[in-house]
């Protein structure tokens, strides 16, 4: 117990001692779990819904086991940005956090000290985060639902622990190559061609479809006149597929940009995107991977929107009331703008942090005379030259689905949904112009005075 | 009989950094095609002067001029564009971009300026053979050694021709035969081009490459042979 007291106190010693990326790291972490938290419990909250139950939001969509699990599903797979988003929060400020626990290892700590200290640092800011939904979502339950039965109790109090022990973990985990060569990581020279997605992402991935397999298969129960965990199942099964196909249709096309551009650069800002882009194309893929699944499932969603809004306004005979559809359609269009939403974060603190890592050597590019302008332009190439063709891409595939739904209800095709990959694509270079403030506030002559 | 027009001086200048002062009222001349060597101890204001010299910051008060200009008269644009055309700048480490190979990282001034990609590429192919890195063409900074790297930055910083290098501490982080390697590098060419240099250090050896050296004691040159 006094072992981890005084790990405690070092981990708050460090952590106090750090610069503002430190904390900008924890407090986005702790936002990022409340996110998780607050999605996940309220995906268990309606898992331990048995059989039909009349529930007084969401216009009987939640009454029927089968749509229930539906939106156990959409709720689940709210998880997939969230864990992306937290992804880019533990790389804020990673490089310099690395070496500060190779340190640490060097003076002495031994490999289980690091790792509990990184463990307590992230678990610290997962917990808070977890906390306070946890406190906000019970709240709003009981306002709900008058006595929740001890199956949601039991959901509530599993997820409000699991979600900081799952952060304290892949606190510990990620440091692993820091734990096995502290002397290594001062002086690194990364591999060309970057890492692949991370093992840890596609952990997480595998634990929200782990996840919604269970919550489908207990708590939807097949009959004639309605549909069993199929459907959802099913949908699930092909968004984590269409978002498998993002990570790597991002990547190569980050890596075929790249390569094409670097050798045909005319501009300085060109050379150093391309170059950047060859040197480690799944950087920008973590991030742009999950842009583009939301254009895919935007653009398609908003397709089938049109045409289903257009059957629900003209046939006369519907097997359930027009506010039922209604409120699938908008819930699931504000699940869809919930997920983008979270996405551009990720994307804005993933463009920050970059800038962040870079700082000393752009720092000494300004010095030699390297226009700020010139920085600034290589940045928002860094995001804009790959991400143009996977967003065609996306939104062509997006349009699809739309097509294919509007020729079988036998309606026109919804053309105006070849807007959102535009939108989405205006957006992402938005949120990527956000770090241009900050690139100005990082060129500071002080970086060039220390290693 | 009138004393020669300095290239770069520096009158008065301070400079504080948060409640620390860094330089108290340092003045410093240099002649064109001069090697200049700063020394000083750990915290005397070596950097600090180099960074107020080359206008990368802006002194509290004092002024720089260069070749009749002053320095705090110029907008941040303007001089950006002193540092890539007229200055070259050389640090102990990190100036180098890590995506870049060395070829495109001493062609990039060039590009800047508007050069052609491929004539770029080709002086700096003859400026990284006549700093000894030829075959290093198209490896990247952290595949190379640091003797090589640093000799890469100097091509870097000396292939538009500048009139003044700027170079703080460039043998910091290598041993010795590197070190030796890198300033005789840095002095040859200043020589056959005719640029000045300014050349921060704390290690006699090094200074001995200068023509000249003066001594920063707290913020402030002093004579030579009085030690911090």
């Amino acid at each position: 117990m006094s072992l981890l007291r005084s790990d405690l106190r070092l981990a708050w010693e460090l952590t106090r001692g750090s610069d503002r990326g430190e904390w900008w790291r924890l407090t986005l972490t702790a936002a990022g779990a409340a996110l998780a938290t607050g999605f996940a419990l309220a995906a268990v909250t309606l898992a331990s819904l048995r059989g039909n139950t009349d529930v007084s939001v969401a216009a009987g969509l939640l009454d029927e086991p089968g749509t229930r699990s539906g939106v156990i599903v959409g709720l689940l797979l709210l998880l997939v940005p969230v864990l992306g988003f937290l992804g880019q929060c533990a790389r804020i400020g990673a490089v310099h956090r690395d070496r500060r626990l190779a340190g640490l290892r060097l003076a002495g700590a031994t490999p289980w000290q690091v790792r509990r200290i990184a463990a307590l640092e992230t678990g610290l800011a997962c917990l808070l985060g977890s906390a306070v939904a946890t406190v906000f979502s019970v709240l709003l339950l009981l306002r709900l639902w008058d006595r929740p039965n001890v199956l949601a109790w039991a959901g509530i109090a599993l997820v409000a622990v699991a979600v900081p022990v799952l952060g304290a973990v892949t606190g510990a985990l990620a440091l692993r190559r820091v734990v096995a060569s502290p002397l290594g990581w001062v002086r690194r020279v990364g591999p060309r061609g970057g890492r692949g997605p991370g093992l840890l992402f596609l952990a997480g991935i595998l634990v929200v479809a782990g996840m919604a397999l269970l919550t489908v298969a207990t708590t939807s129960t097949a009959a004639a006149d309605r549909p069993g965990g199929g459907p959802p199942l099913t949908m699930m099964g092909a968004v984590l597929a269409v978002g498998a196909g993002a990570v790597w249709l991002s990547g190569a096309t980050a890596r075929a940009t790249g390569r094409i551009l670097a050798v045909r650069a005319r501009s300085a800002a060109t050379l150093i995107a391309a170059e950047r882009l060859r040197d480690d194309p799944w950087s920008a893929a973590r991030t742009h991977a999950a842009v583009l699944l939301v254009t895919v499932v935007g653009t398609g969603f908003l397709g089938i929107r049109q045409v289903l809004g257009d059957v629900v306004r003209t046939e006369e005979h519907l097997a359930a009331s027009e506010s039922y559809y209604t409120t699938g359609l908008d819930l699931t269009g504000a699940a869809i703008v919930i997920a983008f939403a979270i996405t551009l974060s990720g994307l804005a603190v993933g463009t920050a942090e970059s800038l962040a890592t870079r700082r000393r050597g752009l720092t000494a590019q300004a010095a030699a005379g390297v226009p700020r302008t010139v920085l600034g332009r290589a940045l928002l190439l860094e995001t804009a030259l790959p991400l143009a063709p996977a967003v065609l891409l996306a939104g062509l595939g997006g349009m699809t689905i739309g097509t294919w739904y509007a020729a079988l209800s036998g309606r026109p095709v919804p053309w105006a949904t070849a807007l959102v990959p535009l939108a989405v694509y205006a957006a992402c270079l938005l949120a990527a112009a956000t770090s241009l403030p900050l690139l100005r506030r990082t060129l500071r002559p002080g970086e060039l005075r220390y290693a | 009989m009138s004393r020669p027009v300095p290239l770069l001086s520096a009158s008065g200048l301070t400079k504080a950094h948060g409640r620390t002062p860094a330089l108290r009222g340092a003045s410093i001349e240099l002649h064109a095609g001069e090697i200049l060597a700063v020394t000083g101890a750990s915290g005397s204001g070596k950097s600090t002067l180099l960074h107020c010299l080359a206008g990368i910051v802006r002194p509290d008060e004092g002024s720089v001029t260069y070749d009749g200009r002053r320095l705090e008269d110029l907008p941040e644009k303007r001089l950006s564009e002193l540092r890539r055309t007229e200055f070259g700048v050389v640090f102990q480490f990190g100036q180098l971009i890590p995506e870049l190979t060395a070829l495109d990282n001493v062609a990039l001034p060039l590009l800047l300026a508007g050069t052609d990609r491929a004539r770029a590429r080709a002086r700096a192919a003859e400026w990284l053979e006549r700093f000894g890195v030829r075959g290093q063409e198209e490896s990247r900074p952290g595949e190379m050694s640091g003797g090589q790297a640093q000799r890469a930055a100097l091509a870097r910083a000396l292939v538009t021709g500048p009139k003044v290098v700027f170079a703080d501490e460039p043998t910091g982080a290598l041993d010795s035969l590197s070190g030796e390697q890198v300033m005789t590098a840095l002095v040859h060419t200043a020589r056959e081009s005719g640029a000045a240099v300014v050349l921060i250090t704390h290690d006699a050896q090094v200074a001995a490459y200068a023509d000249r050296e003066v001594q920063l004691r707290d913020g402030a040159v002093a004579p030579l042979g009085v030690t911090a």
